[in-house]
This record gives C-alpha cells, sequence and structure tokens, in this order.
C-alpha cells in the first residue's frame, strides 16, 4: 500500500508538478482579497493621517492637545468601562446559574441569549430608543410605580447609551463566562464546605477566583468592543456623549478632514490592538473570537 | 455546593432571580417591538390604544424599503457564496499546510473580525472614492466579503481541523482522484462547518450597518441603511415593522439551523 502511495507522490514529480497547488497557494484568493482591500486602505488612512493637510504629526497635536477631543476619549473609555461593569455584574449571575441549571430550563435561557444576539442591531437599539422615549414605558412604569414624579431623561444621554450597549454586550459575556464555570470541577466546591467554609466564603475565595480567567476575559473582549462601537451611541447617546468612533465618522462624513480622520482611527487601533495584546498574552488565543 | 442545583442554599433564589430578570430583560424588548408594530398610535403608546396593520402595508407599497430589502438580499447571497467557497480553499490550505507564518496568516484573516468596524468603513470609503467603487454592488460586495470571510475561515477551518484526513486518503487509496476524495468524502463529512459558515456569512452582511452607511448612494441602499437614514428622522411606527419582519427572519434561521443540527446528528 505504502509504495502505491510513493508511487503516486513520484508521479506527481516531473513536469505535472508545476500545475500542483501547494496548501500556501490556496490560501492566496484570500489573502489577495485581504491585503488589497483591507491591509493597504487602512495603511493609506493611516498615512494620511501624517500627510494632510501638511505633513507633520499636527493632526495628532490637535486631537490630543484639545479638551474637546480629549472629553470623547474619556467618554469613549467611561462608557465602555460601564457597559463591561454592568455586564460583568449581571453577567456572572447568570452564567453560573446556567452551568447548574437542569438543562431543560438552560436550553430555554440559552434559546433567549441567541434570539437576542442574531436579532438585528438596529432593531434592538430602536426598541430602546422607544422605551426609553420620555413618554415610554420606562419612564412610565417608573411614574406608576411612584418612584418618579416626572418623566426623567433616558435617551440621548449617558444612561441610553449604556442600557443599550449593555443589552447587546450581555451575551458576549455570559457565554463566554458559562464555559469557564461548566469546567469547574463541583469537588472542589464540596472540598470547601467540607473543610467548613461557608456558602459566602465558598463564592468569594473559591468559586469567584477559578471564574476570574473568564470573567476578566470576557470583560476585555466586551470592553475593547465598546470601544469601538458606532451604531447604538450615535442613535440612543447624545452630542454632550459623543464616542471615538462617531468621532471618526463625522471627521470623515460631515467634515471632510482626512488627516483627523485618520489620526483618531489610529488611536482607536492602536488601543484596540494593544488591548487584544493583553488578552493573547494573558489569556491565550482560545478565547478570542465568536466561538 | 456552589455548583449543584439543589444544594445552592439561599443561593439558590438570588440566581433564579437575577436570571429570570435578565432573561426578561433580553426578551422583553424584542416581544415590545412586535406588538407595536401592530398598534395604532404614531407616538408609539403603550399599551397600544388599537390595533392595525398600516405600518406594514406602509412599509409593503413604499418601493424604497423593497428596493432596499432586495438590494440587500442579493448581496448577502453573493457574499454568502464567495465567502464560503474563499473559506473552503482557504482553510484547506491553513489546516493542511506545513508552511513558515502558517500562525501568522491565520490571525491576519481573523483580525478584520476585531478591528473596530468604523475603522474598516472610513478606510474602505476612502479607497472606494478614488477607484471609483463606491455606491457601487461590488463595492457593498467587496466590503462585506472583507467582514464576512473570518468566520467562514472559523467555522470551515475548525470542522476540518475535526476531520480525520486519514479517511479521506483512505477513499485515495481506493482509487479516487485527490480532488474526487475531498469532493465525495470531505465535504460531506464537514457540511456542519459549512453551513455555519453559510449562515454567519449571510448574517453578517444582510444585518452590517457601519460600512454601508459609508458605502450607500441616494439610489443603492441596503435596508439597515434605510432603516439607519429613518431613525435618524423620527422614531416612526414603520420601522416597527420592518424591525419585527426582521426578527421573524431571526427566529426562522434559528429554527432552521436547530434542525439543520439534530439532522446532521442523527
Amino acid at each position: 500500500m505504502l509504495s502505491r502511495i510513493e508511487a503516486k507522490a513520484a508521479g506527481s514529480k516531473g513536469p505535472a508538478r508545476r500545475l500542483r497547488l501547494t496548501d500556501f497557494d490556496l490560501t492566496l484568493p484570500a489573502l489577495g482579497l485581504l491585503v488589497l482591500f483591507f491591509v493597504v486602505p487602512v495603511a493609506i488612512l493611516l498615512a494620511r493621517s501624517v500627510s494632510e493637510p501638511v505633513p507633520g504629526l499636527g493632526n495628532y497635536a490637535e486631537l490630543l492637545g484639545s479638551s474637546t477631543y480629549l472629553r470623547i476619549f474619556a467618554n469613549t473609555f467611561l462608557v465602555s468601562g460601564l457597559v463591561t461593569f454592568v455586564s460583568l455584574l449581571i453577567g456572572f449571575p447568570v452564567a453560573w446559574a446556567l452551568a447548574v441549571m437542569p438543562s431543560r430550563a438552560a436550553s430555554v435561557v440559552f434559546a433567549i441569549l441567541l434570539l437576542s444576539m442574531w436579532t438585528n442591531l438596529l432593531a434592538r437599539t430602536y426598541a430602546w430608543m422607544v422605551l426609553l422615549q420620555r413618554t415610554g414605558v420606562v419612564n412610565k412604569l417608573l411614574i406608576g410605580l411612584g418612584l418618579i414624579d416626572k418623566p426623567l431623561p433616558l435617551v440621548n444621554n449617558l444612561t441610553g447609551v449604556t442600557i443599550g450597549m449593555t443589552y447587546i454586550m450581555l451575551p458576549f459575556i455570559i457565554l463566554p463566562l458559562y464555559g469557564v464555570i461548566r469546567k469547574i470541577d463541583p469537588a472542589i466546591l464540596q472540598a470547601a464546605a467540607l473543610c467548613g467554609a461557608n456558602r459566602w466564603q465558598a463564592l468569594v475565595r473559591v468559586l469567584l477566583p477559578l471564574a476570574m480567567p473568564g470573567m476578566a476575559a470576557g470583560a476585555l473582549m466586551v470592553f475593547v468592543m465598546s470601544l469601538g462601537y458606532f451604531v447604538t451611541p450615535a442613535l440612543l447617546g447624545g452630542t454632550a456623549n459623543m464616542m471615538l468612533a462617531e468621532l471618526i465618522a463625522q471627521f470623515v462624513q460631515s467634515l471632510v478632514n482626512w488627516g483627523m480622520g485618520g489620526a483618531a482611527a489610529l488611536v482607536l487601533l492602536v488601543v484596540t490592538l494593544a488591548l487584544y495584546a493583553v488578552q493573547l498574552r494573558f489569556f491565550g488565543t482560545d478565547r478570542m473570537g465568536g466561538r | 455546593m456552589l455548583l449543584n442545583f439543589d444544594r445552592l442554599g439561599w443561593w439558590k433564589p438570588v440566581l433564579i432571580g437575577i436570571t429570570l430578570l435578565t432573561t426578561a430583560f433580553l426578551l422583553l424588548p424584542i416581544l415590545f417591538i412586535a406588538a407595536l408594530s401592530f398598534g395604532s398610535s404614531q407616538w408609539l403608546i403603550f399599551p397600544p390604544p388599537g390595533w392595525t396593520l398600516k405600518w406594514y402595508q406602509e412599509l409593503l407599497v413604499d418601493p424604497r424599503w423593497l428596493a432596499s430589502a432586495w438590494t440587500s438580499f442579493r448581496i448577502a447571497i453573493i457574499v454568502t457564496v464567495l465567502s464560503v467557497l474563499l473559506g473552503l480553499v482557504t482553510s484547506f490550505g491553513l489546516t493542511r499546510g506545513r508552511f513558515m507564518f502558517r500562525e501568522a496568516l491565520k490571525a491576519l484573516f481573523l483580525t478584520p473580525m476585531i478591528l473596530p468596524v468604523v475603522v474598516l468603513a472610513v478606510a474602505l470609503y476612502a479607497f472606494f472614492l478614488q477607484i471609483g467603487l463606491n455606491g457601487t454592488l461590488t463595492g457593498f460586495v467587496i466590503s462585506h466579503l472583507v467582514l464576512a470571510l473570518p468566520f467562514s475561515i472559523l467555522s470551515i477551518t475548525n470542522a476540518l481541523e475535526g476531520f480525520d484526513k486519514s479517511i479521506e486518503d483512505a477513499a485515495v487509496l481506493c482509487g479516487a482522484s485527490p480532488f474526487e476524495a475531498k469532493i465525495r468524502v470531505t465535504l460531506p463529512a464537514i457540511s456542519h462547518g459549512i453551513f455555519s459558515a453559510a449562515i454567519f456569512s449571510f448574517l453578517t452582511s444582510w444585518d452590517e450597518v457601519v460600512v454601508a452607511i459609508f458605502m450607500a448612494s441616494p439610489t443603492l441602499q441596503t435596508l439597515p441603511v434605510k432603516v439607519w437614514a429613518t431613525l435618524r428622522q423620527d422614531l416612526t411606527p414603520v420601522v416597527a415593522a420592518a424591525s419585527t419582519l426582521l426578527i421573524l427572519l431571526t427566529v426562522l434561521l434559528m429554527v432552521l439551523v436547530a434542525f439543520v443540527r439534530k439532522g446532521l446528528k442523527s
């Protein structure tokens, strides 16, 4: 049998061999697509940040030197931080519950998570625009419960963006965290109980530390995704709390200032890549991406 | 103790409570939009004062809504086909190949998935303005393909890594040509990966907003761009009707995926 493989291999040598594709060749079409329509355009954009309107670092000086832009950076980090924090706070107990729940009940929760994740982003954002408006259901409910007298401004501000973004990010923290908690051996917690830990101690000193790598990885992912988010902040946020992605779009679309647009894009890229580098360094590649 | 549902003690009601609330938080807005799309109030009052189908009527007789939905569908189908074909070829190269920089190449192929879409959108917009692809179907397809390809490569690579290559080699030994063995042995075995590659590629393109906002022209826009442009003006219930149809499509896709998974298992 081996000799047949060798015969085939030998047969493919000679003149016909030039026509055979190597494995690397197979990746060339996709590589070409990415280089031409991803690497090159991004490189050109970044190059324009140091060449337009005049060569030099003028755009960066303006971007990092003006309080208007610094406020936008600060707001971007604030929103992303808040969204990450709230997502973790809600996501951990849900992931924990999912890991221990009877599988029937868990599959219902999973179906709802998937439905929410797969529903069109604009449809979800629209839902919150309507729910949170001045005469919306949330305000009516709060007034009905006697918690407030006058409708609260819930949209076009930080509250609106945080609620809308948390809604979108929650599944991204629950699903990986569920995977991590699921892998923890229940015997370890039994051991903690046998050694005299009460339920609070077992949570704080055993379960939380064991789930920490998953929490950190999920939090970092949500934070990075939030940093570059465009649609939801643009629709649920106000002009007073613009985020970085909107600033980039505005530079390019309304101001047609490619130099500044490129500079802002580079800042976003550098922050994103730096945080991913942290992710790779500490948590490995296995938790990256939406698997 | 804490990982045994029956021995959670007082954590049990807490966990159940939070999970119920979160599930409601995730589900209710979707149901709410569906209900409002049948409500008669122009100002989206809830509960609606009466029920009507007029928003659907407005949606379905407006040629601009229909045209944008058709554009979205055409782009998504072309992107799906190209993304699956390219994903297949690339994944074969990546999983079977033993060449230098293979891991680096793999990472490069996945970067469009993790980078902020707005950066890609702005960069492609500038590039396409220069080469005359802005506002064209080709421009849309290329930019959505860049975004969809990572998902396709990821799904198919996963499936291929779980496939035992010796089965393919056995087919070759039994007289099949290497190409024939791939088509008739390997492809059926990794069909679940190809299927999820197709679903993810379709959804990536169909739902994509950010790049599309930049690519769109007054004569060529996708459904998300139409929704976006409408929402920038007002919160008309017509968008609720459009959203409900999109939600319906999502549910149908989920059911389809569940069925196919079940079919593949048995």
